[in-house]
């Protein structure tokens, strides 16, 4: 067994030290930083793009299941509505607050609040259905004071401001936006089979008969780049390119 | 029968305390038949020193607030907040009475293996006999007991406070309470002898070991040495961090008291403070000069002896802040390195001090100071 | 997104040279006009009992044909199926000329591993895995078995996996190798190789014939000498009845005109001609033996015991026998085509069943 040395520091060393916490603790009693937060009396200032409960806009929602099939925890299953399109519900007792089905939703049906403490009364409340995820939960708003946390360099303070915050949100921007539109590398090896033609949700793909020859084609003008076609491509023989 | 109590009756208005401010009105209630007498014999100044100060209770305000300010500083300086939901306004002053009424409410649980008549006896008999070296303290001129042994008589109570931690350990029966009780016997052994040391040093110093003798002189000037040995030893008595080594809570989940709860237990966490009051009362007496201070041009002469039991009360309030605080600053010791420290650079540091009080006393004697 | 991921989305779509927005399909011939396209495979090939059951029809469908057991079938396909044509382009029946003889061959040698186990030399193995080892395919497909033998098929991309010796060895049952093909070629980056009989072989060149993708991505097809394959239900029945115990059986053969089942304490021999009752209606009408459209045919007729016969026919490998013949991988000996003969003309003879 290997016997661990402490480097001997010498006793000098050891007063400096002793002095200096010393020091900090008689300056931290008179003049100290708190950096509690006193919740619920008090609130912190989340920003804009915090990842909170989650709202959804079913006029945006195009059917394209993205959501469904990128999130991580399986937290969200689609239900069909009685308009026989399919919407959303988020298990919030799986949900990992990820946001991925809010990076991917093409045209922003699913949005992002602020909100970060709803409770519930058993497991099974947690399933959030569709029509409960459109409005905002009930919130009950103690708080009187916002507090930030402004850091620099060497120091840490706290802001308290007598203000609410607001937890919704308006349109968070994405940061950069690529427009893609899907094509065909490898028009060969097409079926025909018109898959990609029944699921497009703007009517970009379409296709006719002439003498004994079937003509597929892709309008990049309509189409909004959901990537639903290329998934669903029986030969896989469609991609996304940049327009 | 009549001389008897005529004699007692003398003996205690011979020596009462003496308060100028609120003389008129004690005057006024000695008219009265009984109450007089009750008056007459409450500020008879043994029974005034052990009912209210340095007695029982002082110690009782001291138990509430004092664990209040400790949790409230140490939170301040680790940039917490402390307690503060019992009584937002007042800063959850009464956080102690809401604790302490907690506990009796709570069932004082005695399982199936511990020893019940010394488990529950322990608890109790250990926060009385801590009570026990309040007789020989002096705030001031106000003292119970003025005996010319007064200071080894208290060290000799104060070496009898480990012993109950020993006995509420053995008599839980528990894994942990062994192991924390065998960590405080241990570590009892390891301070006590500096701090005997330091405190003979400064017995040597003064001369004579009776309390109310004990010149108003700084001993923490007269000898620095040790004063720092009596704080260490102190510290590691009350185990506070850096000592905190028989009821550490992440090692032995709490040492000697993990079996204890309700008032039981109450009792047994108040002791620590009890520890901590008493030891802090010593240390003012010899190395701070106990109840003197400048002189306050009005107060004094009104307040008579109640201004010495005010300079009194507040050095105990900054020894004692001193020694909660240090919780803040140190990480606690392993066991052997507590015990490295207690045998090795105490003893040593302690011999230097009994050393330099010799000396300063030839010296003195000498006429060379 | 981050720089990163725009970084990588530019690499896909480099590797993807044409990017259209506009092609043709060719749109086959419907013998029956007013039908969807699968009613006229029925027609053609299924209730005539000519299909083979080799699946192309299957991997290619976009619905999903559905292989109930033993049939092919689709049920619901008045209302289901897309009409597309696919099933009918790549049936290798729907147009049948059937293939007979010893093929082409460049060589016709025997083979025997020295690093895997098989049904005589472990020569479709070594193909494989050596393929793989050159970088030519990431994966293999290899039709394992369960305890049952029934076939499961599975895609082997690392030599490793063969430590399941269920792997190598014939089952004489259908195994599902062209739907699990089209999987793999959805998923590969560098190519697949592929081991079936010799319907399975034509079903993968009709595939490569009317699909560019598969010719890109299916780089090495094995072929298997192969009499007749049968349905799972009705051999393990039969099997059974004989005496067969499958929670001991080691290893089948068909050699010498008799069947040969081997457990771990006996032994049970018939003659194959006992199974005639048994055989699918799709084999008693295909002529190929030697699987003469693969790039390789392997057989244990031909060579010693514990041999391997291989008819080596494309170019691809040439390349990979060389490969295993440098690094030492295989002992090779001498192979004899006339002990074919007698099989070859066997199975020319089931012509004459088509006509019928």
């Amino acid at each position: 067994m290997k016997k661990v040395t402490v480097q001997d520091q010498g006793v000098v060393e050891k007063t400096k030290c002793h002095a200096a916490a010393i020091g900090v603790a008689m300056k931290e009693s008179v003049y100290p930083l708190t950096a509690t937060v006193q919740y619920p009396r008090q609130r912190k200032k989340m920003p804009d793009n915090f990842r909170g409960y989650i709202l959804f806009d079913p006029d945006k929602c195009i059917n394209c299941w993205e959501c469904a099939f990128i999130c991580p925890a399986n937290a969200i299953r689609m239900k069909e509505a009685p308009n026989k399109k399919y919407y959303p519900t988020i298990d919030y007792g799986k949900c990992i607050f990820c946001h991925f089905c809010i990076d991917s939703c093409t045209d922003s049906a699913l949005r992002t609040t602020k909100i970060h403490d709803v409770a519930y009364k058993d497991m099974d409340e947690m399933v959030t259905l569709t029509e409960e995820m459109i409005e905002p939960p009930e919130i009950v708003r103690e708080d009187t004071k916002l507090v930030e946390y402004l850091i620099d360099d060497k120091d840490l303070q706290m802001k308290k401001t007598r203000e609410v915050d607001n937890l919704f949100v308006d349109e968070v921007p994405p940061s950069v936006e690529i427009p893609v539109v899907s094509q065909c590398i490898d028009g060969a090896s097409c079926i025909g089979c018109h898959v990609c033609e029944y699921v497009c949700g703007s009517g970009a793909i379409s296709s006719s008969i002439a003498n004994g020859v079937m003509n597929m084609a892709i309008d990049t003008d309509n189409c909004t780049g959901c990537g639903l076609c290329v998934k669903e491509c029986t030969m896989q023989i469609l991609k996304l390119v940049r327009k | 029968m009549q001389e008897v109590i005529n004699e007692l009756l003398e003996t205690m208005m011979s020596n009462q305390v003496s308060v100028p401010v609120i003389q008129p009105v004690i005057d006024m209630a000695a008219q009265m038949p009984m109450v007089g007498l009750g008056i007459s014999f409450i500020l008879w100044t043994p029974i005034f020193a052990l009912l209210i100060c340095p007695g029982l209770s002082t110690l009782g305000i001291f138990l509430l607030f004092f664990p209040w300010i400790e949790r409230k500083l140490c939170a301040r300086i680790q940039w917490r907040v402390g307690p503060r939901e019992i009584v937002p306004w007042l800063g959850g002053l009464i956080q102690l009475l809401a604790d302490t009424l907690r506990f009796l409410f709570q069932e004082v649980i005695v399982h199936k293996d511990a020893h019940r008549p010394y488990f529950l006896q322990f608890a109790f008999l250990s926060f009385a006999a801590a009570l026990l070296p309040l007789l020989f303290i002096n705030a001031g001129d106000v003292i119970a007991i003025a005996s010319p042994y007064g200071v080894q008589l208290l060290l000799a109570l104060v070496c009898l406070f480990p012993l109950f931690i020993l006995g509420l350990g053995w008599a839980s029966n528990s894994r942990f309470a062994f192991i924390g009780s065998v960590r405080e016997a241990f570590m009892y052994f390891a301070y006590e002898i500096p701090f005997i040391i330091a405190v003979l040093a400064m017995v040597i110093l003064f001369g004579t070991s009776n309390p109310i003798l004990i010149p108003d002189k700084w001993g923490i000037i007269l000898n620095p040495i040790a004063a720092f040995t009596f704080f260490v030893g102190a510290a590691m008595a009350t185990s506070r961090m850096p000592f905190e080594i028989p009821e550490a809570d992440q090692e032995v989940a709490a040492g000697p008291h993990v079996e204890y709860s309700g008032i039981a237990f109450g009792l047994i966490y108040v002791m620590c403070y009890e520890k901590a009051y008493i030891l802090s009362t010593l240390m003012v007496v010899l190395f701070l000069g106990g109840g003197s201070g400048p002189d306050i041009p009005g107060l004094t002469v009104h307040l008579g002896d109640l201004m010495g039991i005010v300079w009194f009360l507040l050095k105990v309030i900054i020894v004692m802040t001193t020694m909660f605080v240090l919780r803040t600053i140190y990480p606690r010791y392993r066991l052997d390195q507590g015990l490295t420290i207690g045998w090795g650079a105490m003893i040593a540091i302690s011999l230097v001090a009994l050393a330099w009080s010799i000396v300063f006393v030839f010296m003195q004697q000498g006429g060379v100071l | 997104m981050h720089d990163a991921d725009i970084k990588a989305c530019e690499e896909v779509i480099e590797m993807a040279t044409v990017a259209e927005s506009k092609w043709e399909i060719k749109v086959p011939d419907k013998p029956l006009k007013d039908k969807v396209y699968f009613e006229n495979l029925k027609s053609v090939v299924i209730d005539t009992e000519i299909c083979s059951r080799c699946l192309t029809c299957a991997s290619v469908c976009p619905g999903g044909i559905i292989v109930v057991g033993d049939k092919v079938d689709f049920p619901d396909y008045e209302t289901k199926c897309l009409d597309c044509g696919a099933c009918v382009r790549v049936c290798p029946r729907f147009v049948y000329e059937p293939l007979s003889g010893m093929g082409s061959s460049t060589a016709f040698i025997a083979g025997r591993s020295k690093r895997f186990a098989g049904q005589d030399g472990a020569m479709v193995t070594e193909l494989i895995v050596s393929a793989m080892e050159m970088g030519i395919i990431d994966r293999g497909l290899f039709a394992g078995r369960n305890e049952n033998w029934e076939t499961e098929m599975f895609h082997v991309c690392d030599p490793e996996q063969l430590a399941i010796t269920t792997l190598s060895g014939t089952k004489y049952t259908f195994a599902d190798v062209l739907p699990e093909l089209k999987k793999a070629v959805k998923f590969t980056k560098s190519g697949v190789g592929v081991v079936g009989t010799p319907c399975i072989v034509s079903g993968v060149r009709k595939l490569q014939q009317e699909y560019p993708i598969f010719r890109e991505k299916v780089k090495l097809v094995v072929g298997l000498f192969c009499t007749e394959n049968f349905h799972y239900s009705a051999i393990s029945q039969y099997l059974c009845d004989k005496g067969v115990d499958f929670s001991k059986l080691v290893k089948t053969d068909i050699t010498m005109g008799k069947f040969i089942a081997t457990m771990t304490d006996s032994e049970v021999k018939f003659k194959v001609k006992a199974l005639e009752e048994i055989l699918p209606s799709g084999c008693n009408v295909c002529c190929d033996f030697t699987a003469v459209e693969a790039d390789a045919s392997v057989g244990s007729v031909g060579s010693v015991p514990g041999y391997s016969t291989i008819s080596v026919r494309e170019a691809i490998a040439v390349k990979i026998l060389d490969y295993i013949k440098e690094k030492g991988y295989a002992e090779f000996g001498e192979a004899d085509p006339g002990q074919l003969g007698f099989l070859v003309g066997h199975k020319k003879k089931r012509a004459e069943n088509l006509k019928k």
